[in-house]
């Protein structure tokens, strides 16, 4: 029924009355002709509707019919049209606008990625823009499928990646890839040494001949496993050994902690710049330049969307900060956190997957330095191959 | 003797037009060829071999072609008058 309604509004339509005469044959003839009357009403205020193209050709049957037509209103996109016809200017406004309403859409003007990206957006937009594929550019000079393979050469932690062009949105479809676990290498042949001094605690030999006993104590570079297994009939065979033989070992570690630190402070001193990103256009709201000094620059962009779709408008705002670089001298109190904090890093670097036991410390103050002295006993796995190269030919 | 209708191999139902009444609101008459009568009590229409007519309240023809028209309104007779 509305699209009924639509199209009669479209076409333009007239409501006129008919009067005198026999309204009857007036209809029939109009019937006959192929004119098509709707809302025919009886009675005392009869009106009928018909399209606006056709009344001119109901007056020569109305005539016949002895009925007297008279138009009641004129309804309708033909009769809106019409009266707008002295208005040039509205016309032209008009053609303008669906012009540029045209020329935009054929442009892209949001660029949105979905899914789990491995990657910073930002970093991916970039790579797109770089690819061709940024807010402005014409939407026929993408190529959805290659540049989809591009960005996942250039990304090799995006399983899969899908654009989808939807009107003038480009959507970024991607999912993220599965890392594989790592496979052991056990090409070759080596045997496994000690990695520190140490006293054996536990052992798991998965391949060799052990050399060692738990409790035995070893030093660095000693034969714990044995690439070279002999079977029952007495022949030798050479193998990849792997073990994990964990040992308590000791260790010594020297952290130095300067009291004197140069530092970067902020002044205080803070410049915004920002910028009006508009259809791709960035207009600048900030007039003045790169300020001169040392700064400290922190970047945000916030786009307005509508019903969850980012629209080509946002705003760009860098934040600089001024500082200046001074030397601080640390408390006491600063410096053993500061140890503690290098002493911590450098123990998770060496152990990996061992583990501290006990640890006894030793701080000397210098004038101008805090020397830090740990002595540790830990727990690790002192495994590690020594691969034997064999000579063949 | 054939009749020419038959001849042409023409049904029954397209020599006597066809009614679809919904209710007693509205009636589509298909193969109507003239109204004879309209007013808000009474709708007599010419269909191919008779006329029928309508009465009730606040009748009104709510379209008209060239071989349909709908009668809507509150319906309360349908004669076929030979």
């Amino acid at each position: 029924m509305f699209s009924l309604k639509l199209t009669r509004w479209l076409i333009g339509f007239a409501r006129f009355s008919v009067r005198g005469g026999s309204p009857e044959r007036f209809y029939t003839s109009c019937a006959r002709k192929g004119i098509y009357l709707w809302d025919i009403s009886a009675g005392k205020t009869t009106s009928v509707c018909v399209a606006a193209r056709s009344y001119r050709a109901l007056r020569p049957l109305a005539r016949r019919a002895g009925c007297r037509l008279k138009v009641l209103e004129k309804r309708g996109l033909p009769f809106l049209l019409y009266r707008t016809r002295g208005h040039m200017g509205l016309w032209a406004g008009g053609a303008v606008f669906l012009a540029i309403v045209f020329v935009l859409s054929l442009r892209v003007w949001c660029v949105q990625i979905t899914g789990e990206c491995p990657y910073p957006t930002a970093e991916v937009e970039n790579a797109l823009a770089a690819e061709g594929l940024s807010r402005g550019v014409w939407k026929s000079s993408v190529d959805p499928r290659i540049l989809a393979s591009r960005m996942m050469l250039k990304f090799p932690d995006i399983r899969w990646m899908s654009i989808n062009m939807h009107g003038c949105e480009a959507e970024i479809a991607v999912r993220k890839k599965i890392q594989k676990p790592e496979i052991a290498d056990f090409s070759g042949f080596c045997n496994i040494k000690a990695s520190a001094t140490g006293q054996v605690l536990s052992m798991k030999v998965y391949a060799g001949t052990p050399v060692v006993q738990k409790g035995d104590a070893v030093v660095k570079d000693q034969l714990l496993v044995n690439a070279v297994v002999e079977d029952q009939l007495g022949g030798n065979t050479l193998v990849h050994a792997s073990a994990e033989i964990i040992a308590e070992t000791s260790r010594d570690l020297t952290v130095r902690v300067n009291l004197k630190q140069p530092k970067t402070i902020p002044t205080g001193k803070t410049v915004f710049r920002r910028n009006l990103n508009l259809f791709g256009a960035r207009i600048p709201l900030s007039l003045f330049g790169k300020p001169a000094g040392s700064w400290n620059i922190s970047r945000s962009e916030s786009s307005v969307s509508l019903f969850g779709t980012v629209l080509p408008l946002s705003v760009y705002e860098e934040k600089w900060e001024e500082t200046r670089v001074a030397e601080t001298v640390l408390t006491k109190q600063q410096a053993l956190t500061a140890a503690k904090q290098e002493a911590d890093r450098q123990i998770k670097e060496l152990l990996g997957s061992g583990k501290v036991i006990s640890e006894k410390s030793e701080e000397k103050w210098e004038s101008s330095a805090l020397v830090k002295t740990i002595h540790l006993t830990c727990e690790e796995n002192i495994a590690q191959e020594s691969a034997i190269f064999i000579k063949t030919g | 003797m054939h009749r020419p209708e038959k001849l042409l191999g023409m049904s029954d139902l397209s020599m006597h037009g066809h009614m679809e009444l919904n209710g007693n609101r509205e009636a589509v008459v298909e193969g109507c060829s003239g109204v004879l009568e309209y007013d808000e009590t009474v709708v007599r229409i010419r269909t191919p071999g008779q006329v029928v007519r309508f009465t009730g309240r606040g009748l009104s023809i709510r379209c008209l072609t060239a071989d349909a028209l709908v009668v809507a309104g509150y319906i309360t007779g349908i004669e076929f008058l030979g």
